[in-house]
């Protein structure tokens, strides 16, 4: 889970709750759903935050949720904005891979040392989440002082999104102390080389101008000419992205965060070839939510004054209205038990991104009443309980098996192709495993094998269980003897004829060994199991690399061949330093049905 | 009279005038001593013999304490090279007598440390004096060792097992005319041992005589019980010889159903027994039915995470229901309901198709709700499963690649989140939590939501036990579903070492288990 650090201090200033100790703090994050996971070095609080409100994460958005639940805030606020004096323009030449722009510009900013860095890790927690490592949204914030706008024509100033080639123009980047292109800077600068793979397919990268020459290489890295300083005080911030929604949504929280350190917001234009933008766009959404929703989910009732309450402690606003029009509080109370269609429009503030549907706001409603004091009730509906068949006939072998003295194993059903195929002297040719007479050879299909492995140990699919059960006797061999092995396990082959490609099924594996185990102990306990459940057992001679030939047969099951019995062939034993003779025996469960 | 063989042989080889041990007796019978022991005190009970016992205290000597009956003591042999150098009259380098007396190593500190305190000079600044009045021929110590060696017999060790008096090389304290203070100096020296043992003897009473007058029968003993014992009728008189029913027996090696099976295995009988169904299906599935049918945008970080087991082959599923695929589709890009909101990330079929091993066993239920596995479904239903799921991630000791995944869902008209906690509640009091808090969470596919903690059953800690919401419309109006279903799934793995303590899972589950470790592993029910 993603974690932001809080300031405790800030939080306390923020709220104007000098009154709450770090104790309280913590317990009322909790309450919003941030886990308190430890102290950073500078004693700040690190919280575990769910990846759902976005606008949590700085100080500033979790002193608002605060605000909220301490009942200082109450309803929807939005930030007043100052009308446009600045243009983004985008021209033709912006790379058809990041089309999207937004901005904004801030003033009267307050921007010590804790704001600043609340900023960054505002900045870098929004591209890690909504952003998707900055490439559905990138943040960049300017000094808007050092932005000289284009004078051409009207008194507006403009900056222009655009687009250039590798090499085409060079500016000095933050961190940097040289001109660089923005082919230098993949190559030589370390922000560079992190998102270089954002950029280096595309044929122009995105590029921000002012009148002075190139200042940001979005999504990449801004220009050491406007970076931001605890002196700044106007800011120009600049998303852009994949998506024009989210990267409005980022700006909006971006927004609602410098407000709350003094800043006043002022709208720009963005100016696409075809249409224009007013931005931020802070403007609210509503959905409807009915009464009796909410009702039913929290199982309790409810008067749409405490809805209204709850959704104002909540941070949203809510009217009541009719479905189909036209209905009072009023009418609704007197007519209690008619509030069938009794809705209500709630208003949404702009920074929220995690409202899809009426049921989040109805969560929002339980969170403000708290779920914790609803009482727990055993729901009254009557259902059938029952096994699958499949699930009945595994346990069913497995008691058999016990019985017959095998400790039941559990191993894992990944393997990789060594284990499964090599070590047990199958040839590894995947779809190739025919023998001459043109039967397949048990456990030789083609494996269903893992794009990206985390480990070399697990690879792929096992193709049958065997292996893994000599594996356990490899790993045994320092315990008591005799060591009598059985599992009812997956195992699973690539198979076209199936819509998955892979065939998967349970099969039942047994080892026996001891001193004396030889081919007759196990033909002797497969005989019980199979007959206990009225199958009829032959066993024609076969051969299978695993095992001694003339001491191999085929597992025939109802005249239906489904796996193979025998004593396992030296050079498996040798190979999993195994000094006593082993029999065994592995079939498809799905037989004994 | 019958009596069984021992006791008989006791009985018969036991005198009324002259008292014989416990040894002597299973000399003459040839039976074990622990048997004549036996025969004896039972003998006693029926007042055929009188047993009596005494506390024998045997001196016998040491390794050390025969190697100086041969050599001579240390400190006699320190006095004589003294002497012979001419100590006694003026006093002599230590080294040089130490050298002419040929002790080495501890000997040397040995001779130092006694030879004064037995008064055969003193030793000052490094030199050595002898008092030639003292009598290494006199030495109380050199005198007790010699006689204890040659009265139990110095070279007499392996005859000396039939000693009835003792084991070999000790002597009865009392035979030895050794004083109490030598004795002491000798055990301290660790030249002699004292120890003390129980001599039992064994005198034919009157009783006894009279009974063995009459004659003495032996009844048979029986070892094995055989078909021929039972069927001549000869098991009426036969004496069943006795085991010793304590003794440790042989190890039998016995299956066992595998401990986190066992522990399914429950799982599954307090979900059908609150009416659950059981659900299965495939572990190798198309993303589709693992993530966007739940409603994961398909830009979402889990879904491109590395932790998600892609397959390399076989690649996509072949065939998705196609009217279903557009329901999803438009759920992602548009959202549902008439206020709804989509996802602002992209869609693509090819993407869902794409195949993987589950991560998490709500594919099935995604299967299952949309009427794929057994038909559409109305409502009320129960269904569950404990099945494997998948995750690419480090091993641990509390995190496999592979796990079970209780998952467990309620489809019902109207249900509400007390329904949920109710449920939920019921579920964990089977397994002796019943604390359960509720605390408000996220996820991509149910709303509300919440993750489930509890009080650990041992250690008393508060620790996550589950995750659980109500599935959102957006999941669920594209399978077709209309009414509403709450899910809630955990590890199976966090729930047994919960409930058991075990501390490395790898222990149990896979082919690094321990085999000793599993047969150990009490019985869980």
């Amino acid at each position: 889970m993603p974690t932001v650090e809080i300031d405790p201090n800030e939080l306390r200033e923020l709220t104007n709750a000098d009154e709450k100790s770090d104790d309280d703090l913590i317990d009322d994050m909790f309450a919003l759903g941030l886990e308190f996971e430890g102290r950073t070095e500078d004693d700040e609080f690190e919280l575990e935050f769910a990846p759902d409100r976005l606008d949590r994460l700085s100080v500033e958005g979790v002193a608002r949720s605060l605000r909220y639940q301490y009942g200082d805030d109450r309803g929807v606020y939005v930030p007043n904005t100052n009308s446009a004096e600045w243009t983004i323009t985008v021209d033709e030449a912006v790379p058809e891979e990041r089309p999207y722009v937004t901005g904004a510009v801030v003033r009267g900013v307050n921007l010590d040392e804790d704001a600043l860095d609340s900023l960054i890790q505002l900045q870098e927690k929004l591209h890690a989440t909504m952003g998707r490592k900055r490439a559905k949204g990138a943040i960049g914030i300017h000094d808007l002082t050092m932005l000289k706008g284009s004078s051409a024509g009207d008194a507006d100033s403009s900056v222009r999104y655009t687009g250039v080639t590798p090499e085409e123009d060079s500016f000095v980047p933050l961190d940097a102390d040289r001109e660089m292109t923005p082919a230098d800077v993949l190559e030589d600068h370390p922000t560079g080389e992190t998102y270089a793979d954002l950029v280096r397919d595309t044929e122009r990268y995105p590029a921000i101008y002012d009148e002075l020459g190139l200042f940001s290489f979005p999504p990449v890295i801004n220009g050491r000419r406007t970076e931001v300083t605890t002196g700044s005080r106007n800011l120009f911030v600049e998303l852009t992205g994949t998506d024009q929604w989210t990267i409005d949504k980022m700006c909006a929280i971006i927004c609602y965060a410098l407000s709350a350190r003094g800043g006043t917001i002022e709208e720009v234009t963005v100016e696409y070839p075809d249409h224009d933008l007013i931005r931020p766009d802070l403007s609210t959404e509503t959905k409807t939510v009915s009464h009796e929703r909410i009702e039913t989910i929290l199982g309790i009732d409810l008067d749409p004054e405490e809805v209204i309450d709850l959704a104002e402690r909540a941070g949203i606003e809510a009217e009541t209205a009719e479905a189909d029009g036209g209905r009072s509080v009023e009418r609704a109370e007197r007519d209690d038990h008619d509030s069938e269609d009794l809705v209500y429009e709630m208003t949404i503030p702009p920074y929220r991104v995690d409202v899809l549907h009426p049921m989040d706001l109805i969560d929002d409603l339980g969170r403000a009443y708290g779920f914790n004091e609803l009482e727990p009730r055993y729901p009254d509906v009557g259902t059938v309980g029952g096994r699958h068949e499949r699930s009945r006939l595994e346990d069913a072998t497995r008691r058999n098996l016990v019985g017959l003295g095998f400790e039941d194993l559990l191993n894992f059903h990944m393997i990789n192709e060594k284990e499964n195929f090599d070590r047990m002297a199958l040839p590894a040719d995947g779809g190739d495993g025919e023998r001459a007479e043109g039967e397949a050879v048990y456990g030789a299909g083609e494996p269903a094998t893992i794009k990206e492995p985390y480990s070399e140990d697990y690879t792929m699919l096992r193709t049958w269980v065997l292996p893994s059960l000599v594996m356990v006797l490899e790993r045994n061999t320092h315990r008591a003897y005799p060591q009598d092995l059985a599992e009812i396990g997956f195992a699973a082959e690539v198979d076209e004829s199936e819509n998955t490609g892979v065939t998967e099924r349970r099969s039942v594996g047994a080892v026996l060994a001891r001193h004396d185990a030889a081919y007759e102990d196990a033909k002797g306990r497969l005989q019980t199991l199979v007959g206990d459940f009225g199958g009829e057992l032959e066993t024609p001679p076969t051969e299978h690399p695993s095992f001694i030939d003339g001491r191999t047969a085929a597992v025939v099951i109802d005249g239906e061949e489904v796996g193979v019995i025998g004593e396992l062939h030296p050079k498996v034993l040798v190979e999993h330093d195994l000094e006593v003779p082993v029999a065994g025996f592995e079939f498809d469960l799905e037989v004994l049905n | 009279m019958k009596l069984p063989h021992a006791q008989a042989a006791v009985v018969e080889t036991a005198s009324a005038d002259e008292a014989q041990s416990v040894d002597a007796l299973a000399a003459a019978t040839d039976l074990p001593t622990e048997t004549v022991t036996g025969a004896a005190f039972e003998l006693e009970e029926e007042g055929l013999v009188a047993v009596e016992e005494r506390v024998d205290e045997t001196v016998s000597i040491t390794e050390e304490g025969r190697e100086y009956v041969n050599q001579g003591l240390p400190e006699i042999r320190l006095y004589e090279a003294a002497l012979e150098a001419g100590a006694a009259d003026d006093p002599i380098s230590m080294g040089q007598v130490i050298g002419a007396s040929g002790l080495e190593g501890q000997a040397v500190d040995i001779a130092l440390s006694n030879y004064a305190r037995k008064g055969y000079g003193s030793i000052d600044s490094g030199e050595i004096t002898a008092d030639s009045d003292a009598d290494p021929g006199s030495d109380s110590e050199a005198n007790a060792l010699e006689e204890t060696a040659s009265t139990s017999g110095v070279d007499d060790g392996a005859t000396g097992a039939t000693d009835d008096e003792g084991e070999a090389g000790s002597s009865p304290a009392d035979a030895l005319g050794i004083d109490e203070e030598t004795l002491e100096s000798l055990e301290r020296r660790d030249l002699l041992e004292r120890s003390e043992t129980t001599v039992r003897s064994v005198t034919l009473t009157e009783l006894g005589v009279t009974e063995l007058m009459g004659g003495v029968e032996t009844t048979e003993t029986v070892g094995q019980v055989t078909p021929d014992l039972l069927t001549s009728g000869d098991w009426e008189d036969a004496e069943f010889a006795e085991y010793n029913v304590e003794a440790d027996a042989e190890p039998v090696q016995g299956g066992k159903v595998h401990i986190l099976r066992q522990t399914a295995d429950r799982v599954k009988d307090v979900l059908v027994g609150m009416g659950f169904q059981e659900m299965e299906g495939p572990h190798v599935d198309a993303d589709f039915w693992i993530n966007d049918c739940l409603f994961m945008p398909q830009d979402h970080p889990a879904r491109t995470h590395w932790d998600r087991f892609a397959l390399e082959q076989p690649t996509h599923i072949e065939d998705l229901p196609a009217d279903l695929v557009d329901r999803v589709e438009r759920a992602h890009r548009k959202g549902v309901g008439d206020d709804g909101e989509g996802y602002h990330s992209p869609w693509d079929e090819d993407f869902a198709r794409a195949l993987a091993l589950r991560g998490h066993t709500t594919s099935l239920s995604a299967r299952y709700l949309s009427g794929e596995e057994t038909g559409r479904l109305e409502p009320p239903q129960r269904f569950f499963s404990v099945e494997k799921v998948y995750r690419n991630d480090t091993l641990d000791p509390t995190h496999l690649l592979e796990f079970f995944q209780i998952e467990g869902w309620v489809m019902a008209e109207d249900l509400s989140v007390r329904d949920l906690m109710g449920t939920f509640e019921e579920f964990y009091a089977q397994f002796g939590i019943t604390d359960i808090e509720f605390k408000p969470h996220y996820n991509p596919y149910t709303e509300p939501s919440f993750e489930l903690f509890g009080t650990h059953p041992t250690t008393g800690e508060l620790v996550e036990i589950g995750n659980s919401g109500l599935f959102r419309e957006e999941m669920l109006e594209p399978l077709g579903v209309e009414c509403d279903v709450m899910a809630w799934g955990l590890a199976l793995e966090r729930l047994l070492m919960l409930m058991y303590g075990f501390e490395d899972i790898r222990d149990i589950h896979g082919t690094l288990c321990d085999l000793e470790l599993l047969r150990e592993t009490e019985v869980t029910y």
